[in-house]
């Protein structure tokens, strides 16, 4: 249960480390990325051609040429035309090959190393971070290489060659036209500034909007029975009050973004049109140049409207690519598979392991499971038992002592309370661990611990689509399915956490039997709340205060009449026989 | 009364009205702004650069600015106050739909899945009331249209006409053209979200791949499903290039024609060269106020549909009917159920006895659920009748009956809000309480939720919390271990304190020590007020007055715990193994 204080956020790479990333993920693409961009200089600039032809068509006019002259520049408009939209087409789509082949790598790499990050690096990250990591930046940045970035670099690539374009007309024009940018820059630098805490203050609001109807609709029933109607309402009119005042200031900042950036289109336009009145007056340039520079300056206003209004949007993908990046570079432990085969010995010698140095969670615990033997972990909450589970499943070092498996490198599997039932159809589910399992061996596994019956009644049979937006699984269903992973992923050593606790009553009964026919054959810890475990395990380890306190089978133990006997009495009811 | 999307819509838009019409109308000003800078730059270039008359070049700029401040300050008041009618009619939309899911009599939720009801009143109600932006820039578009049409038809009628009849079959081309592509694209970019939906829950049940090792499996998977994803985007980034390539043929092709036409009556003398560049200018912009048109368009059928969905939420029946009456005070909390039939429960009769802790043991989760939502009237007997006091349940109203009788579920939700926000949530704060002793309504501070909570074990959970009862709940309380949320909701349903509490399995993630103790808690907190367990835990049932054992039809066995156990094998066996 960290708080945010004592949390270590996953690491976040800085500038230098995720141009290098990037850099690196373009490399493959290299000659692509040349292409596109090559193909998309020449549409822009086939796409300016279109004023001064027009222009053209002016001066032609204004000389009072024949109207049959205008056929000509006018083919040539058409010519443009076309030529401009089939480079512009080829370049796009060259441009998102690069975009979307260097996005797929990289989040195939981050979720890669996500997998791969230690576990206890995790907990102390909180998995916030990590989810909204591959939630939240990922598609920040999809959304920046799908729309933001090729309109940003056409965008960019018309500014730049319109402002070509004007030179080539007359250097006074672009000269004149430049006198824009300062007012530009000011507004950007202007906006920027506050928008950036505006629009991160916006999410949050949305966010806590958001959790805030998901809590109160989610837990409506609860709401109800408690007759906290009138309360969630208000808490929810609350946070959403909150939400739209954020989003009318960004209302407002956003319209007065754009006031600045009209000024500087006035100033600039006019101040071309001054340019051209004074050029065509001394006999500099000819009115349709004129015409044209006046145009050109006016075909500018979408594309820097676009590319500034892009610039936060590039931010935000900035930095949501500087926290992938940072996972992608962190070092990640090499995951073996698990092992799979003959029951191994697990020892434990010594074991002392804290969270907070001077708080001991596990003192000197001493354990030893013989191969295939069922060991029960049972004592009051806070005894120690999940930390030890950890322990012996390998997810933090001890501090002290020893834990040795007397099998191959990675052979203890660790089941707990925390279930998950992966999106998709139930088979692949399954699949997860053991890819290369037959249709066979699946229903063999189901049928195991008891699942078969409902996965075929499932409205698809195993290929039904189960998790999250498919069919939804009750929680002892979804429990029977980790443990029919267990069956398959076939592990010498397991660890089971309460792996029967969220089931109601009713269920754990049915999960126990479960439980018990997935461990069979195996070396097996099973952390248990429901006493009716322990009476059936091969040998029952009581902890108290991170030491082992009593040790035997249930009988002795009951026997002895000490601690154990006492819980026993406690959970089977005073007077029951 | 029924409500239809229609209703919505239009309270949708008439709630909003001033802010409606004036962010139309100011629209409508900045269209037609930006349809006569073209206009001036003509004007300018006939009058000014020409002639090259000064003074008339000052006039005309001083004119074009007097145009950009008016299209400036009619945008930014406009965009202002569309965007608070849409964020307001949202807000009351989403208070609305929280209200309807949260009535006492219920029935919203069924059929429907919390994220469901959480995306209308999201998503949709930002839709429905996003009308009002998309009217506004409707009433714009047509105001651009018809001064954009009048200036060129003042130009001339001939090219005015070209104009005019010739952007509707080309935003009709442009339509046809894309139609293909939306259907294409729209199921190609499904199927690329799905990647990142399927990397979201990997890392949600990373702790699960981590436990069976199966991280190298989940890699392999998700590299299929990126790059599987990324065929289909590069599908639809083609398809989308050419589309957009077309789009610039078609509109460069119009240009052409224009200009052709133009260029023709310019030569002829018809019109001046100024004007030519005026309707070339118009030309490019009427695109404008037409694909606004087609885009708002879209937004009101989105709108509509949005509209048609909260209107259903709105609308969907109750899932109990009347009842009007109020429970007589005092509450004596005498509970009988005569022959009641509902669901798996076959006309089952038992009585509780006002200040009687009765323990309820079925075999069938589902009977357990029945009888729950029988006790709470959040369903009604298809047969039989419950009765509180005498009266039956059917005859009180639903919000004043649940002040009276809670029943707090097995999956009860906790909120976000403090550990000690959410224990004395349903603390009656105001007004006399149910149990009907006046001047006695406990204040949050008094005794009463320290009481409830070490009855519950909660205390516990709060020392064991790193700032107590002050810690804050995140993500409705999944940062607590299972057994921890069970002993804080156990908490709050005692410290509610209510004439009737119906108890549904508290504490199957607890620990054997902490239920028994919890088990004599529960005892003591409930001393003179009708409890009733609906739970299998031996320990909660020792602790009971008396236990029923509703095992399907027939009438069910009734006895202490040591009796029903002595005497039951069907109870024994449901209870003790």
């Amino acid at each position: 249960m960290a708080t945010s204080e004592e949390r270590e956020l996953l690491p976040t790479a800085n500038a230098a480390q995720t141009w290098a990333a990037v850099r690196e993920l373009a490399h493959p693409h290299r000659l692509t990325a040349l292409g596109g961009f090559a193909v998309l200089v020449a549409a822009t600039a086939i796409g300016l051609l279109t004023a001064p032809v027009l222009g053209h068509i002016i001066d032609l006019v204004s000389r009072s040429s024949p109207a049959a002259a205008i056929t000509e520049p006018v083919t040539w408009l058409a010519a443009i035309a076309v030529g401009h939209g089939v480079a512009t087409a080829i370049g796009v789509s060259l441009i998102a090959k690069l975009g979307e082949g260097m996005l797929a790598t990289l989040r195939e790499r981050f979720v890669d190393r996500a997998l791969r990050l230690p576990l206890d690096q995790l907990e102390r990250a909180g998995s916030g971070d990590l989810t909204s990591r591959v939630t939240g930046d990922v598609s920040v940045i999809t959304n920046a290489v799908r729309d933001a970035l090729p309109a940003l670099a056409r965008s960019v690539l018309t500014i730049g060659l319109t402002l070509v374009g004007l030179a080539v007309l007359d250097w006074r024009f672009l000269l004149v036209a430049l006198l824009a940018a300062p007012i530009q820059i000011h507004t950007l630098r202007w906006y920027a500034g506050r928008a950036v805490p505006l629009y991160a203050a916006q999410r949050v609001a949305v966010g806590a909007q958001q959790q805030q109807l998901l809590g109160t609709v989610g837990g409506a029933s609860t709401v109800r029975a408690f007759g906290l109607g009138d309360e969630h309402v208000g808490l929810v009119a609350t946070r959403s009050s909150a939400a739209v005042d954020l989003v009318l200031r960004g209302a407002r900042l956003v319209t007065r973004f754009y006031a600045r950036l009209n000024l500087a289109e006035f100033v600039g336009l006019s101040a071309v049109l001054v340019t051209g009145f004074l050029l065509v007056r001394s006999g500099g340039v000819s009115i349709g140049t004129a015409g044209a520079a006046a145009l050109y300056f006016h075909s500018l206003f979408t594309p820097i409207n676009i590319a500034l209004g892009l610039v936060d949007d590039a931010q935000a993908a900035g930095a949501g690519l500087a926290r992938l990046v940072g996972v992608v570079g962190a070092a990640a432990e090499p995951a073996p598979a698990l092992a799979s085969g003959a029951a191994a010995a697990v020892g434990v010698r010594g074991v002392g392991y804290s969270y907070r140095s001077g708080h001991p969670v596990l003192r000197e615990v001493d354990l030893d499971l013989a191969a295939k033997e069922r060991v029960a972990l049972v004592g009051a909450s806070g005894a120690g038992k999940t930390t030890l589970a950890k322990l012996i499943a390998g997810i933090h070092p001890p501090d002290s002592g020893s834990i040795t498996v007397d099998g191959p490198a990675r052979s203890v599997a660790l089941v707990t309370q925390e279930v998950h039932v992966f999106a998709g159809p139930l088979a692949e589910d399954l699949r997860l661990a053991r890819p290369e399992a037959s249709d066979g061996e699946l229903a063999e596994a189901l049928d195991r611990v008891g699942a078969l019956g409902w996965a075929r009644a499932l409205p698809d049979g195993l290929a039904t689509v189960v998790g999250d937006g498919g069919h939804r699984l009750t929680a002892a269903q979804a429990q029977q399915l980790a443990l029919a992973r267990l069956v398959l992923a076939d592990p010498p050593v397991v660890v089971l956490d309460e792996a029967t606790a969220e089931a109601g009553s009713a269920g754990a009964r049915a999960l126990e039997a479960s439980a018990a026919a997935a461990i069979e054959g195996r070396t097996a810890l099973v952390v248990a709340h429901r006493l009716t475990q322990a009476a059936s395990a091969d040998h029952v380890v009581l902890l108290d205060q991170g030491r082992v306190a009593e040790t035997g089978t249930h009988d002795e133990l009951v026997r002895a009449g000490g601690r154990y006997a006492t819980l026993w009495a406690a959970w089977s009811g005073h007077r029951a026989p | 009364m029924p409500i239809n999307g229609r209703d919505v819509l239009r309270r949708a838009v008439t709630g909003q009205w001033k802010q409606s019409a004036a962010g139309a109308l100011l629209a409508a000003g900045h269209q037609t702004g930006e349809a006569l800078v073209p206009v001036m730059v003509g004007v300018v270039i006939d009058e000014a650069i020409s002639p090259g008359d000064g003074g008339a070049l000052l006039l005309w700029i001083a004119a074009l600015a007097v145009v950009f401040a008016g299209l400036s300050s009619s945008y930014r008041f406009s965009f202002r106050a569309a965007e608070r009618a849409s964020e307001q009619a949202a807000h009351r939309l989403r208070i609305e739909l929280t209200e309807r899911v949260l009535e006492p009599r219920g029935g919203a939720e069924t059929g429907r899945l919390p994220g469901e009801l959480v995306a209308v009143a999201t998503s949709d109600a930002k839709r429905v009331g996003a009308v009002n932006v998309a009217m506004a820039a409707a009433v714009a578009a047509l105001a651009g249209l018809l001064a954009g049409g009048i200036a060129l038809l003042r130009v001339s009628l001939p090219l005015g006409l070209l104009v005019l009849l010739g952007i509707p079959p080309l935003l009709m081309l442009a339509h046809l053209l894309g139609k293909p592509l939306e259907r294409r694209s729209g199921a190609e970019q499904e199927r690329a979200a799905r990647a990142s939906g399927v990397a979201a829950d990997l890392i949600a049940g990373l702790r699960v791949l981590k436990g069976i090792g199966a991280e190298n499996a989940a890699v392999a998977r998700y590299r299929r499903t990126s790059r599987d994803a990324l065929a289909a985007t590069l599908r639809a980034a083609r398809a989308q290039a050419w589309h957009d390539g077309g789009m610039l043929v078609l509109t460069g092709l119009f240009i052409a024609v224009v200009a052709l036409v133009g260029g023709r009556l310019a030569a002829q003398g018809d019109i001046t060269v100024g004007q030519l560049v005026a309707a070339v200018g118009l030309a490019q912009f009427l695109l404008s106020p037409l694909s606004i048109l087609a885009w708002a368009n879209g937004e009101f059928a989105q709108g509509r549909a949005s509209a048609a969905r909260i209107a259903s939420v709105l609308s969907s029946p109750p899932a109990v009917t009347g009842g009007q009456a109020t429970p007589s005070r005092p509450v004596r909390g005498a509970i009988a159920l005569r022959e009641v039939s509902y669901g798996a429960l076959r006309a089952v009769s038992f009585e509780v006895a006002p200040g009687e802790l009765l323990g309820v043991v079925t075999r069938d989760a589902a009977v357990a659920h029945a009888l729950l939502r029988v006790l709470g009237r959040t369903a009604d007997p298809d047969a039989g009748v419950v009765e509180l006091d005498g009266a039956p349940l059917t005859g009180l109203d639903p919000a004043e009956l649940r002040r009276a009788i809670v029943v707090a579920e097995h999956d009860a939700d906790l909120f976000e809000g403090t550990l000690l926000d959410n224990i004395t949530a349903a603390i009656p704060v105001t007004g006399t309480p149910a149990t009907g002793t006046p001047s006695a309504s406990a204040p949050p501070e008094t005794p009463a939720p320290e009481t409830a909570m070490v009855a519950a074990g909660a205390d516990e959970v709060a020392g064991a919390l790193p700032y107590g009862l002050l810690t804050p709940l995140t993500e409705r309380g999944l940062s607590l271990s299972g057994g921890q949320r069970q002993r804080v909701a156990l908490a709050r349903a005692l410290a509610a304190d209510p004439p009737v509490l119906v108890l549904h399995d508290p504490t199957t993630a607890v620990d054997a020590a902490t239920e028994a103790r919890i088990a004599d808690g529960v005892r003591a907190a409930r001393q003179g007020r009708t409890t009733i367990m609906v739970v299998t835990s031996p320990a909660l049932l020792a602790a009971a007055d008396r236990v029923v054992f509703v095992d399907g039809g027939g009438p069910p066995a009734c006895g202490t715990h040591a009796e029903l156990v002595e005497g039951h094998e069907t109870y024994r066996a449901t209870v003790l193994t």
